[in-house]
Parts: structure tokens; sequence; C-alpha cells
């Protein structure tokens, strides 16, 4: 009797773009949270001290609270394009990044009233500066979120989806995740408990 | 483990590893860049850790030069202000003495050495992002030509003596290179790991992956804890420098922006840099005496162990009072158990010693000697650090701090030599001579024992605070002890890159396939 020679089985390591995505994605977390600790380690020695940190009513809640939803309703559509991408469905995958990058812009045109609205002078003092280093920070993350989903935008228009495709869509998906996880620490940090 | 089945051919990797093999059709051949263009378009991941490692020993010989000036000032020969031209030229130095040790030398050197060794380790055709490594490479080139020429134009991280000029703006620049220099290296440390995690052999777990390869992953994995912290730092400073003149920290005209980030010289932070010796020592003993560890997960998880004593982000001391941190029970804990995972592994390589061939001559090989040099400095730096953070010693704010300093980073200088006899056809170069390789070690060993033990005899004679060793009474003697073993680390500097520049030689594509 014959044997067969099998196929070997597929491989089972996880995706190296997906992880590397994800180290690197671990090291931005790792210094914005690195920045919101000198914020928190700062304000609690001003308090300590008996100094006021942010003028009474200065920062105003309801315009972070409007941010957060919306990267909240952004993570669903960055999923929705990361299933779009694996079932290999190019309009709904256009569309739902297309949604996200215009979330994005919303974010940061949003960041823009806050600096208008607050007027902080970056040579204020501690909490001044530390507000712009914290937050322009996390524009900076969120326009890189918003390049790396834009390319992967212009990458499935030009060319066929594919298994390749999917992992950089997945990879630019949790880099988006965390910077809504980075908002969210801005958003209760700064704005919440200011 | 089995290593035959096939390697996972993933998307990035197999593009990667076509680019690294020999081309084959002659239109390829054709189209293959030429010797000039190879260093900026090449995407052979050995290609990229040859030059990380002959452009960080270059600046270990100038490192080294810079620390020889330095402890030229500790002596009475000169005073050190004069030596440079006044106290902030002086205090340039001494910072970019330790700033380019960590980030221009050993670091870059062992990444570079990792980059062409780990993908054969774990049977992988080339790194994960090839293209991403090169990036790594001129990312932190061009870093660390702005950080040499910002501090030689008057910048650096802090003054001591008020601010002149465009002083303000240099710093500025020192700034914006070594962030550069930080994200390169972070670039490199993603690299190496994800060829690690994702491409290592089916088959092959993670507690049976060569123990260098497991280091390097373990060190990427730490660097990547601890580089973003400083990054975070670096934000800071650079906000508050450019928020002028209502300046919160970080004045230009104060070593403020130093005491920001000297966390990272020193420990735990400063041990980042050592965690691949401890792979490479053990390799170089197995390699020597022809011997296997019986327990190599014993090795594996004894540099996890050193790899998580290491995580030095939380150990900045400057936004904090100083003593709240270093007298709490976890800075100690950290000093003092980084001597354990070193003793361990001293008995992992004795094992390694007892199993193999112990005839004179491979007892007596670059490797053996090498590794055994290493270990033993990195073993007197963590027996320091442990003193160090023994309250009633007194040796925290004194050149102690510098004793482990030295340690660790001679101790990776040695560990590169020995990486480059050892791994000569990974790296594609000739074989180190082993003339030249014994005098770098024996050179390297010397000077950076003497400057172990005088600064740690320094630190303790001290009678108050005095990290930069300013006060040189009492302690002449040991300063010229400095100065000697600063010449002796930078002679041994020299032969080291010389033997490296040497060993470049063309290898036929035959034997330079890694696969």
């Amino acid at each position: 009797m014959r044997t067969t020679a099998l196929p070997a089985a597929e491989a089972t390591r996880p995706r190296t773009v997906v992880v590397g995505a994800l180290l690197a994605t671990g090291a931005v977390f790792m210094a914005f949270a690195a920045l919101v600790a000198v914020y928190v380690q700062q304000r609690q020695l001003a308090r300590a001290t008996g100094q006021e940190w942010f003028p009474e009513g200065s920062v105003e809640l309801g315009p972070a609270g409007m941010m957060m939803m919306t990267l909240v309703l952004s993570m669903v559509t960055v999923q929705w394009a990361v299933q779009a991408a694996r079932d290999e469905d190019r309009p709904h995958g256009f569309i739902a990044l297309g949604v996200t990058l215009m979330f994005g812009a919303a974010v940061i045109n949003q960041f823009w009233f806050v600096y208008t609205d607050t007027a902080f002078a970056i040579d204020g003092g501690r909490a001044e500066l530390l507000f712009y280093a914290v937050t322009g920070s996390f524009i900076a993350m969120l326009i890189f979120g918003m390049a790396m989903l834009a390319v992967t935008t212009i990458r499935s228009l030009m060319g066929p989806f594919g298994r390749d495709l999917a992992h950089g869509v997945q990879a630019a998906g949790a880099y988006w995740h965390m910077c809504v996880l980075c908002y969210f620490l801005v958003w209760y940090v700064i704005f919440i408990t200011k | 483990m089995t290593l035959t089945e096939p390697a996972i051919a993933d998307s990035e990797a197999a593009s990667g590893a076509g680019d690294a093999t020999a081309p084959e059709s002659s239109d390829e051949a054709v189209a293959a860049p030429s010797t000039l263009a190879q260093p900026f378009v090449t995407s052979d991941a050995s290609a990229v850790g040859r030059l990380f490692v002959l452009a960080s020993l270059l600046l270990a010989l100038g490192t080294s030069v810079v620390g020889v000036l330095l402890s030229l000032g500790r002596t009475e020969a000169v005073a050190p202000w004069d030596l440079f031209g006044g106290f902030n030229a002086y205090f340039r130095m001494w910072t970019l003495y330790r700033m380019s040790f960590m980030l221009l030398v050993v670091m870059p050197l062992l990444l570079g050495v990792a980059l062409a060794v780990v993908p054969s380790q774990v049977g992988a055709g080339n790194v994960a992002f090839p293209r991403a490594a090169l990036a790594s490479f001129w990312s932190w080139l061009i870093g660390a030509v702005i950080i040499v020429v910002s501090v030689f134009a008057g910048g650096g991280w802090g003054a001591i003596d008020g601010v002149t000029g465009n002083e303000s703006d240099a710093m500025a620049l020192t700034l914006l290179g070594t962030g550069m220099v930080m994200v390169a290296l972070l670039l490199g440390a993603v690299t190496v790991a994800t060829t690690v995690i994702s491409l290592r052999q089916t088959g092959m777990s993670l507690l049976y992956v060569p123990p260098f390869s497991w280091s390097m992953l373990v060190a990427a994995a730490v660097w990547l804890f601890t580089l973003p912290v400083a990054v975070a730092n670096l934000v800071v400073i650079y906000a508050d420098l450019r928020g002028r003149p209502a300046i919160a920290f970080g004045r230009a005209e104060s070593p403020d922006i130093w005491l920001q980030l000297d966390w990272l010289v020193e420990q735990p932070a400063v041990y980042i840099m050592a965690v691949p010796v401890l792979g490479v020592a053990v390799e170089a003993v197995g390699a020597a005496v022809g011997a296997r560890s019986s327990r190599p997960e014993a090795i594996t998880v004894i540099v996890g162990l050193f790899g998580l004593l290491a995580v030095g982000g939380w150990s900045q001391d400057y936004f904090t009072a100083p003593q709240d941190l270093r007298d709490g029970l976890v800075y100690v804990a950290f000093g003092l158990a980084a001597v354990l995972p070193l003793v361990a592994l001293a008995g992992g390589a004795a094992e390694l010693v007892l199993r193999g061939a112990k005839t004179p001559d491979r007892l007596l090989d670059v490797r053996m000697v090498g590794a055994g040099a290493a270990l033993k400095l990195l073993g007197a730096a963590a027996l320091v650090g442990a003193l160090r953070v023994i309250e009633p010693l007194d040796l925290l704010e004194t050149t102690a701090t510098w004793a482990v300093f030295h340690g660790v980073v001679v101790a990776g200088l040695i560990a590169s030599v020995v990486a480059l006899r050892n791994w000569s056809q990974e790296l594609r170069i000739g074989p180190l001579s082993a003339v030249v390789g014994r005098g770098a070690i024996a050179l390297l060993a010397a000077g950076g024992g003497l400057l172990v033990l005088s600064d740690l005899v320094s630190g303790f004679l001290a009678d108050a605070p005095d990290l930069m060793a300013l006060s040189l009474d009492g302690s002449a003697v040991l300063n010229v002890v400095v100065f000697v073993g600063s010449i002796l680390v930078a002679a041994g500097a020299a032969a080291a890159a010389l033997g490296a520049v040497s060993a470049l030689r063309p290898v036929p594509v035959a034997e330079s396939d890694p696969a």
C-alpha cells in the first residue's frame, strides 16, 4: 500500500505585520502613559502645596465628551473596516475607512475649538505646558493613525484585497484602538478630574 | 523541538528573505545595486547589522577618547573646566560620554549583531521587516550625528553656568537627535522581536529559542518598556524649553534637563544594555567547549528574570523627592535582586564547561575568555549596584553610580568582540583575528575593572554627594587609576574597531547565504 504525503499543516504563528504593529503600538502607549503620569504627578504636587492647577471654569467638559463619543464611534467603524478587509468586501471597507478618517478629522477640529476656548499660553505655567504636551502628543498620534488608515485605504483602492492587506488594516485598527484608549486617559485625567 | 519543518513564509519576511538571497535571474543581477548604493537600499538584515556594528565601534572609539579627557580632568594635572574651555563645556562632554555609550555604542552594537544573527538562529531567511531595519540604521545614524554636532555647537542636555547665544537652540537640536536615536533603536527592537515571535521555525517553542535570540527578545521587550518613557521625558523637556520664559522645569541654564534623563544611565535602567550580553556569553561558552546546556529552559528563565529587573521607567526621581523613591523597597529590591540571575547564569556557564571538552586550547579560546570577562564585569557591576542601594553605605549619589555604568558598558563592548568572533559567518565578515580579539578583550577587561574598582572606592571615600567627581580631595590616586582605566578602555575599543574593519572582506555568495 502506498502512503500519500500529506500537505504540511497551515502555520499557526501570529502574523508578522500584526505582531510588529502590536509591539510598536505598545511602545507608543508606554510613551503616552509616561506623559500622563508626569501630568498627574505635577498636578498632585501643585494641589498638595495649595496651588491652583487650572483657573476655575477654564476647561469645559462638553467638547471633551463629544470627542470621547466620536472616538468610541470610530472604534466601531475601524472594526467594520477590519471585517470588510477580511471578507474582501471593497465597498464596505472603503466606506468604513472613510468614515473613520472623518471621525479623526472631527476630533482634531474639536481640539482646535478647545485650544481656542481655553486660550492657554504655553508659557503660562506647568499646568498649561503639560496640557499642551499631553494633548499635542495625542493629536500627533491621531494624525499618525489617520495616515496609517489612509495608506490602507489607498492600497485597497489600487490593488486587490488579500490576506496581507487585511493584516495591514488589522494592524492600523489595533493602533487606532490604542489611540482611543489614550484619549480616554486624557478625557478622565484632564477634562473630568481637571 | 524540530528544526526540519519549513519556516513560516509570511508576507513581509518572505519578500525580505527573497531580497537577502542571491538574484535568480540575469535581470535581477543587472538590477542589483552598486556597492556604493547598497547601504542605502539593501534589505539584507545582515548588511544592516554590519553597518550598525561598524558605526557603533567607531563611535565607541570617539566616546572612549572623550572618556580619557574627562578622566584627565579628574586628575590634578589640569582643572576640568580649563581642559574643555568652561564649566558648561565640561558638563556637555560629561553627559555626552554617558548618553553616547548607551545610545550610540552598546545598544546599537548589540542590535546590529542581533539583526545578523537572530534570523539564522530561528530559521528565518531574513528579519521580519528588512526595510524597517534599514530605516532604523539610517535614522539612528542621522540622530547620532545631530547629537554630536549639536553638543559641540553648545547644545547638550542642559548647562550649569548660564546659557549664551544660540545654546538653547542647540539644546533643542540635541533633544531632537536623542529622540531620533531612541525611536530608531525601538524600530530595530520591534524588527528583532517580531522575527523571534513570528518567524521562528514551527515546532520551536519560545522556551527553546537559542539563548542569544531569546536574550534579544527580552531586551527588545525591556527597551519597549523603557525607551518610550524617555521619549516622553524628551517631549516634556522640549515643550518646556520652547515654552520659555515661563520655565517650569527643564531650565536650560541648569542641569535640570539632564536630571530628567539621568535615570536612563543609572540602576535599574542601565541594565537594559546588558540583557543581550547574557545570551552572547552563554552561546560563546557553549561554542568554545562544544557543549549544550542540559537545562536550556533554566537559561531562558534566568535571562527573562534579569530583563524584568532591568525595566526602569519607574525609577526616575526628578518629579518626586529622590529619597522617597530610592529608599523605597522596590528600588532596593531591584538593586539587590539583579545579582541573583547573574550568579545563576554563571552557574549555567560553568555547567557548560563541565559538560564540554576541557582542553587548554578550548578553555583559552577567545570566546571563552571574552564571555568570562564580560560576565565577571557584569557581575561586579551588579554587585556594586547592590551595595549602592544599601542606604547606610551612602553610595547613591556618588561615583559608585558610574562604577555600575562602566561595568555594564565595558561588558557590552567585550560581548560585541566575542560576537564578532563567534558569528563572523552570520555577519558575513572574515573571522576576527584571535590576537586582536584577545588583545581587545584584555584591554577592555583591565580598563573596565579599574574603572569599576576606582569608582566604587571613590564613592566610599566621598564625604558628600559628588556624581561628577569634582571634589578631588582624598582620592587623587584613584582619579589617576580612573585615567589609566579610561586609556585602556579606549585602546580596547580601538583594537575592536580595528579588528572589525580588518575583518571586512568580500565573502563568497555560497558562504554568505544564511539559509
